[in-house]
């Protein structure tokens, strides 16, 4: 009897300290949230930026000198402008959660925006491309990490004329993001006046079937196809040009820099071209860092083209959060001085507008199933050519 | 069961039973809402669904329901008066009040669609089409044009109206299945104009100016001395003296010897056109009420989000206005309300169901066609004169 | 417009009818028998495509890659396991709802899509994202002047005429048909007969589900892709047909899809500034159509019971 009481008295009193011991050390809880297209057709991207969003919070909370425990949440904009509108309401609307690192697809990071500035909810995107996201209004609660569509399509343009090109026929998704696509192309073509744009065609997010566009395209027969817009719809379009028997060249933009994009064709994804802002992911400064640390989570899928600066965006905030502490408007005031900043990408400068430069366009087309470098691949060097390649 | 009996000489049933129910539905909504932890709402919504069986199998709600059937205006008083202490109780969270605001306009637009269907007996699987309407009418005149706001609302209820009666002539002469491919092909045939229109903004929808009525912006939030109470107050008072509006009038409309003539043509349509009633008349009566009614709400709940696009007004999102009138149980306006708040509330709260919501609706639909076609509350038998009683 | 870029809209617009006479036909079968319209047709078609799709998965875990061998399996699993699961829906959901008013049995239906969708999209892996569909047929094409004549299209056409042809033959010259036909026409008399009702209903579900099943087997071939959501719009555009052909007639069913899918065809060729605008176009006629002729084009005789 007196046994059992010594030992529960001593179970008691363990516990207590237990307790005492886990009140000491606890942090103040902070809320951080994230938004991306976890379910639909570009859910790799979304999920690859997930992760490493994920990956920065987990980084920081296991740095015992950091004076907030972080806790991050997650919600679906599933590329779609409506149910983004939703979330973002929901996340802003919600006075726990401070701030966000948000969206992959420019249809709903455009959507949002007017969101963002009526709460009063400091944001960073990570992954759209949309130049009017950032410049169409002058909001102190928007930035940017990754840049705009404006230089990648400087480079394809530039890249389309210099294989000896002349004609092309523009396919475009009619959301915001294809359009700006369409809009910068064809100003970048026709400022260096060798090619010719035969044909436009907008097309539906979720067009199934593009044989009527096709067709016509089939009449016009132009040298390359551009395509403005993401990767499921592109992976049909290939597909099906391949079916009506078109034989120009593949010129994607970022939007399908993907790997859904290579599993979804198979053998047709040979020779497609694609464009990108940023260095490949292992040739950035703190990249070899990023990919150590990202495997060791053991995630289920890759990082994919944008996780690295969906990690930037997330470690600026927590940054800022540590400064400033966790209160909407100053890390909104904090965020607006943002000059030379070290991170994984380079350094980081918000302008004006909240726009960070990223200086280096990646250009890449598709051999053997993996996107390498144009420059390092075997159709600059010519040993294999793109159909019509001079 | 012992009942007051009033000077007339005619039995009525006591008022207390009503107000307690008035008086619980209240406060459990309270703690439904307010609650954020999974397992405390589970515990929760548990209790709610047994004490509703428990009551249902003691008679107590019967007792309910009559008193509701005697006292409807004093109780329907109460309700305004819980609905504005609801209002109070969150005057600071946006997101509960943006639930409810939302509940309020779901329930009018359902109100628009229980004449059409539960009292006239006219197919319309298109309801969120026409919501749909009055939502883009409101984006585009707030926009372009200086017309008050309170006008614009109306004016989407007219523009509702007014298509709604381009599809006059195939509804009229339908019956049964070829009447609902009438409404559906419309609502397909609408989603994908607004999809590939551009002059309406297209698949990116448009923004909506947030309402402002004689100068006073609905989209601040508004101070009195040290409270601060969420903009959305605004919106939730013009929400609830529209759903009052349109709750008086559908219950007079039922009363009146216009419902009369509705329901006898949706019971059987030959005899009530042997009655001389005219059939053709009162179907486009019906059918053009309710459509104003679906685009009032529609315009008021475009501004309360500030957003519209056309991946909101889907036939998906027709469907589960349907499924709202058929569990409500057709013709009852306050079944509406109660399955408008299970509709819209439960899986906003439990997050865990959030993906699995409109499997869930649908299931829930079929076990009630299967087991309980007259819904939740079935509506009760006509009272042909007053003060008598079944 | 050249001879062969007519030629290449006109295949395409075959190809098209071809997969909406195929549900049509499924929706007139039903509505023929019982009287009633199974909104959740398209959604089978869908299942019935996920299910060929987990075949192909499953085959090829078991090492099994031979083209062939791979196709006969999907399709015969697919249009099985349809068969039975259109049955179950007979027996369980439109059987008990027979009194009930009509309107009761649509709802249903129509819940019963999305269901049917729902699950697709949430418990299959990944289910909400499109799916590459494996291309089995062979992908020879001859080119004619610039039309360009594939090898596995004129195969699909080939084998869906075979089925309509087929599904003719079952009802005109065999007995099952027989005893369908009389089913169709008149319930009581043909009990009176001997014939076994409940066995005659739920073998004509299977049979439109199986049709179902096949057209969805199609649809991702032609495609190369499958996702959650072609079910829906088929189904409409396989009901919009089936009615445009008026309920209860096969050649109407087929008619009406081929219809469809030429007013398409005419909206993209016609409209110049998108051919988005087809589907717009084409559900406008059907709306106009259903206003001039309420029972579709083959007129329903029907009595009504005052």
């Amino acid at each position: 009897m007196i046994r059992t009481w010594k030992i529960a008295s001593a179970g008691l009193a363990a516990a207590v300290l237990l307790l005492a011991v886990g009140a000491a050390g606890a942090k103040d809880k902070v809320k951080v949230g994230f938004i991306g297209p976890l379910t639909g057709g570009v859910s790799v991207n979304g999920i690859g930026g997930r992760n490493s969003a994920d990956l920065a919070v987990k980084l920081r909370n296991a740095d015992a000198k950091t004076k907030y425990e972080y806790e991050l949440v997650v919600l679906d904009d599933e590329c779609k402008p409506n149910v983004a509108v939703q979330v973002a309401t929901k996340m802003s609307a919600d006075k726990d959660i401070i701030a966000a690192a948000t969206h992959y697809c420019s249809s709903t990071a455009i959507a949002t925006v007017d969101v963002y500035h009526k709460f009063g909810f400091p944001v960073i995107v990570w992954g759209a491309v949309l130049p009017d996201i950032t410049y169409r209004n002058k909001y102190p609660e928007v930035h940017r990490v990754n840049g705009t569509m404006i230089n990648q399509n400087d480079a394809n343009a530039d890249l389309v004329s210099k294989l000896g090109y002349k004609t092309v026929a523009v396919i475009h998704d009619t959301t915001d993001y294809g359009k700006g696509h369409n809009e910068y192309f064809s100003k970048a073509l026709a400022k260096i006046g060798n090619a010719k744009i035969v044909g436009t065609f907008g097309v539906t997010a979720e067009q199934q079937d593009f044989t009527a566009e096709l067709t016509q395209i089939k009449a016009l027969n132009p040298d390359v196809i551009y395509f403005g817009g993401l990767t499921p719809i592109g992976v049909r379009i290939r597909s099906q040009m391949d079916k009506l028997g078109i034989k120009a060249v593949f010129d994607g933009t970022s939007g399908i820099v993907s790997d859904a994009y290579i599993q979804g064709l198979g053998p047709l994804a040979e020779g497609t071209l694609a464009f990108r802002e940023g260095a490949p992911t292992e040739k950035l400064p703190g990249g070899k860092f990023f990919m150590e640390k990202y495997a060791a989570q053991k995630y289920d899928n890759p990082p994919e083209a944008y996780g690295a600066f969906a990690f930037v965006a997330m470690d600026m905030i927590l940054d800022t959060i540590e400064k400033v502490g966790p209160d909407r408007k100053k890390v909104i005031d904090a965020l607006g001085n943002v000059k030379d900043r070290d991170s994984i990408v380079g350094k980081i400068t918000f302008d004006d507008h909240g726009q960070n430069t990223v200086p280096v366009i990646t250009k890449y087309v598709i051999q053997d199933g993996k996107f390498v470098e144009w420059d390092a691949s075997e159709y600059a060097s010519g040993k294999r050519k793109l159909p019509g390649q001079k | 069961m012992a009942k007051a009996v009033d000077k007339a000489g005619s039995t009525r049933a006591p008022l207390w039973p009503g107000l307690a129910a008035v008086a619980t539905a209240t406060i459990y909504l309270m703690a439904l809402l307010a609650a954020e932890n999974q397992a405390l709402i589970i515990v929760l919504l548990g209790t709610g669904i047994t004490v509703v069986l428990a009551a249902a199998w003691l008679r107590l709600l019967d007792r309910a329901s009559h008193s509701f059937a005697d006292h409807e205006d004093a109780l329907g008083g109460c309700a305004v008066l819980a609905a504005l202490a609801l209002a109070a109780f969150f005057h600071e969270d946006h997101f509960v009040l943006l639930l409810i605001i939302t509940v309020l306009l779901y329930t009018v637009a359902t109100l628009g669609l229980n004449i059409q269907f539960g009292y006239a007996g006219v197919l319309n699987f298109a309801g969120a089409s026409f919501f749909g309407i009055g939502a883009y009418t409101s984006a585009v005149l707030n926009a372009h044009t200086a017309v008050p706001h309170l006008v614009v609302l109306v004016i989407g209820g007219m523009l509702a109206a007014l298509i709604g009666s381009l599809l006059l002539l195939p509804v009229l002469r339908t019956r049964g299945h070829y009447a609902a491919v009438v409404t559906i092909a419309f609502a397909l045939l609408l989603k994908t104009f607004l999809e590939v229109n551009d002059v309406l903004g297209g698949p990116q929808g448009l923004q909506v100016k947030g309402m402002k009525i004689f100068g006073w912006s609905f989209n601040d939030n508004i101070q009195i001395g040290k409270i601060t109470l969420s903009f959305y107050i605004n919106y939730y008072a013009v929400s609830l003296l529209l759903l009052i509006g349109a709750f008086i009038l559908v219950r007079r409309l039922e009363r009146s010897w216009i419902g009369l003539n509705l329901d006898a043509l949706r019971l059987d349509e030959t005899a009530a056109s042997c009655f001389g009633l005219d059939v053709v008349r009162w179907k486009i009566t019906a059918f053009l009420i309710g459509n104003f009614l679906i685009g009032i709400a529609g315009a008021l709940f475009g501004m309360v989000g500030g957003f519209v696009a056309p991946n909101n007004y889907t036939f998906a999102d027709s469907l589960l206005l349907v499924s709202i009138l058929l569990l409500g149980g057709i013709g009852n306006p306050w079944g509406l309300i109660v399955a408008t708040m299970i509709v819209v509330v439960v899986p906003e709260k439990l997050q865990t169901i959030q993906e699995y919501r409109f499997l869930l609706y649908a299931l829930m639909v079929i076990a009630v066609l299967l087991f309980r076609p007259e819904g939740l509350l079935p509506r009760p038998i006509r009272r042909y004169f007053p003060g008598w009683q079944p | 417009m050249d001879v062969g870029l007519f030629a290449q809209y006109v295949m395409n617009g075959l190809m098209l009818g071809m997969m909406y006479a195929l549900v049509a036909v499924g929706f007139t079968l039903f509505f023929g028998v019982l009287d009633i319209i199974k909104f959740s047709h398209g959604d089978v078609l869908t299942v019935g495509a996920f299910t060929a799709l987990a075949a192909f998965a499953g085959l090829h875990s078991l090492g099994l890659d031979s083209k062939w061998l791979d196709l006969v399996v999907m399709t015969v699993l697919a249009t099985g396991v349809m068969a039975l699961l259109g049955m179950l829906i007979a027996r369980y959901l439109v059987m008990p709802l027979r009194s009930a008013p009509a309107l009761n049995t649509l709802l249903i239906t129509l819940m019963l899509g999305t269901v049917l969708r729902e699950s697709v999209r949430l418990f299959y892996p990944q289910g909400a994202n499109p799916k590459p569909f494996p291309a089995l047929l062979p992908k020879s094409s001859i080119d004619l002047g610039s039309f360009n004549l594939r090898l596995d299209n004129v195969l699909m056409l080939v084998a869906g005429s075979l089925v309509i042809v087929g599904l003719q033959y079952l009802l005109n010259r065999t007995k099952l048909g027989l005893a369908i036909r009389a089913v169709a026409q008149d319930e009581e008399t043909a009990r009176t007969m001997g014939v076994n009702f409940t066995a005659i209903v739920l073998i004509t579900f299977a049979i439109g589900s199986a049709l179902a099943a096949f057209a969805g087997v199609m649809n991702g071939l032609y495609y190369n892709e499958i996702n959650f959501g072609i079910g829906l719009y088929l189904g409409v555009i396989g009901f919009s047909a089936a009615i445009i052909g008026g309920l209860g007639s096969i050649y109407g069913a087929i008619l009406g899809g081929f219809l469809f899918a030429g007013l398409q065809t005419i909206g993209t060729v016609m409209l110049p500034f998108a051919s988005a605008y087809k589907d717009v176009f084409a559900f406008a006629v059907v709306i106009a159509i259903m206003a001039w002729r309420p029972t579709g084009l083959i007129q329903e005789k029907i009595s009504e019971r005052v």
